[in-house]
């Protein structure tokens, strides 16, 4: 609720689903959410928790294929922003996410968690960290919160994955389990398109003009037999 | 005698040349999208919101001519014979300046073989350009994918159309004339496609 406000994004509808876990999804009005997963643990039922928004990849997808300049952007802190303003609604960073955060409202512009970018730049915490009661959600200096998190001896998420990620969690289970990927990367085709087909593309767009250019200087257009003889000549239409 | 024979006639041309403008106008409004590199050609369309939008719009109208133009041009492009087979063993004559005897209908193999690739790719690009179009209703790895393969179409087709422009112009002189006013000389007619003068003049020589 400190995000909303922060953020003054707006409520959305929410349903009883038959389960503790509401809301159910991100949406554009809702940066973090809490995502609840049950599992059969011996005879009884364990509980495990994770805060589900963006986790600001160090190789973020939706910046690799962002066309507007400075629609997703990096901190100075190393976080992935973004700007309204500049989106063009193209909703690449959809389908390049590997967390699957960014959202769309009615406005067609991009939504998700920026760390409350504008606190930062203020001196302050994001809005989660600061409002969090029992510190499950810190902030601070990467480093430290490695070395911190390597002293509680859990299993560290994010730690070198994707070149480091901006959140790291700490598990009780293994990623899946928790509905994150197990080594996250940048989808497949989402590679191929901006890092081979790409560069590829400009290379054959100069080689096929080389390429014909070449061909007319060496051996030449197909001429009719008529027109050498005619240069010079009397030419009757 | 008229030096000339029509080979396109007007609608034929029209046709034609609507593809080309859409074309180029997909290619400028696509080019942004493509590369931050190219970002600036989306000045031409008031920014990228506007170039998107000129994109959707002409892509509604290049699927619609490009796919009319390989209708229209079904027939004539997809069978090929004995000389069409001749003429792609010697890669219709153009790797070398020996003359090469070729015996083509009104169209060769190559254009043939363009035509169809055409067609193919023009649906190619309209099916993933509509997935684009509104990725959230499609399954991620559809819109993934259909990204990837939109832009490996459009940069296979770009090459396929700097060589079709250069065969057709500079590259067999006389070949624009065709396509620009709709007539031909004789000569180019018996050279280039034989069987095709045969037929339509049902004589032997160029008058
Ligand atoms: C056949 C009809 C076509 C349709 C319906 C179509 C549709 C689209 C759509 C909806 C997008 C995404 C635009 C957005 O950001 O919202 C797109 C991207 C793009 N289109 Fe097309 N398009 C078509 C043909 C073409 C053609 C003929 C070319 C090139 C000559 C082209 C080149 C591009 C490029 C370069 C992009 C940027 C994405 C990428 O790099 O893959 N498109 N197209
Ligand atoms: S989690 Fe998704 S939205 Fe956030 S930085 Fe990574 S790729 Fe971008
Ligand atoms: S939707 Fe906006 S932020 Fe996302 S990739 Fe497109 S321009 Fe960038």
């Amino acid at each position: 609720m400190a995000c909303k406000q922060w953020n003054r994004l707006d409520a959305d509808k929410t349903a009883n689903q038959g389960s503790y876990e509401n809301p159910r999804d991100l949406t554009s009005n809702l940066y973090n959410r809490i995502r609840f997963v049950e599992k059969a643990d011996g005879g009884g039922m364990k509980w495990l928790f994770l805060n589900e928004r963006c986790v600001h990849c160090g190789d973020a997808g939706c910046m690799k294929v962002c066309p507007s300049p400075g629609a997703l952007y990096r901190t100075k802190e190393g976080f992935v922003a973004f700007d309204k303003e500049k989106c063009i609604a193209c909703k690449y960073c959809v389908s390049a996410c590997p967390f699957n955060v960014p959202r769309y409202g009615a406005d067609e512009k991009v939504a998700k968690c920026n760390l409350c970018a504008d606190r930062i730049d203020a001196g302050m915490m994001p809005a989660c960290a600061k409002a969090c009661p029992t510190q499950t959600l810190q902030y601070g200096p990467r480093g430290a919160m490695i070395a911190r998190a390597k002293a509680s001896k859990r299993a560290i998420y994010g730690e070198a994955d994707l070149s480091g990620l901006g959140v790291l969690y700490l598990l009780d289970d293994k990623p899946e389990v928790y509905g994150l990927p197990d080594g996250p990367s940048i989808p497949a085709s989402i590679f191929l398109w901006k890092d081979v087909v790409k560069p590829l593309g400009i290379l054959g767009f100069w080689g096929s003009i080389a390429a014909v250019l070449f061909h007319y200087v060496t051996t030449g257009p197909k001429r009719l037999e008529e027109d050498a003889p005619e240069k010079g000549g009397i030419r009757h239409e | 005698m008229s030096k000339y024979v029509e080979r396109f006639n007007t609608p034929e041309r029209v046709l034609h040349w609507f593809v080309t403008v859409t074309f180029f106008t997909q290619l400028l409004s696509g080019l942004g999208l493509y590369s931050r590199l190219f970002v600036g050609y989306q000045d031409f369309f008031g920014g990228g919101q506007g170039a998107i939008l000129v994109h959707k719009i002409a892509g509604i109208l290049f699927l619609a001519s490009s796919l009319l133009l390989f209708l229209n041009h079904r027939r004539e492009i997809s069978a090929m014979d004995d000389d069409d087979r001749r003429w792609l063993s010697k890669m219709g004559g153009y790797l070398s300046r020996e003359p090469f005897q070729e015996n083509n209908g009104k169209f060769n193999a190559g254009q043939k073989l363009f035509g169809i690739f055409m067609g193919m790719a023009t649906l190619v690009l309209g099916v993933t350009g509509i997935v684009i179009w509104i990725p959230l209703s499609f399954p991620r790895v559809v819109v993934q994918l259909s990204l990837l393969v939109h832009g490996l179409i459009f940069v296979l087709f770009i090459m396929v159309v700097i060589v079709h422009i250069y065969l057709a112009t500079i590259g067999n002189p006389g070949t624009l004339d065709g396509m620009l006013w709709g007539r031909v000389t004789r000569l180019w007619a018996r050279k280039h496609h034989g069987k095709w003068f045969r037929e339509i003049t049902g004589q032997e020589k160029a008058g």
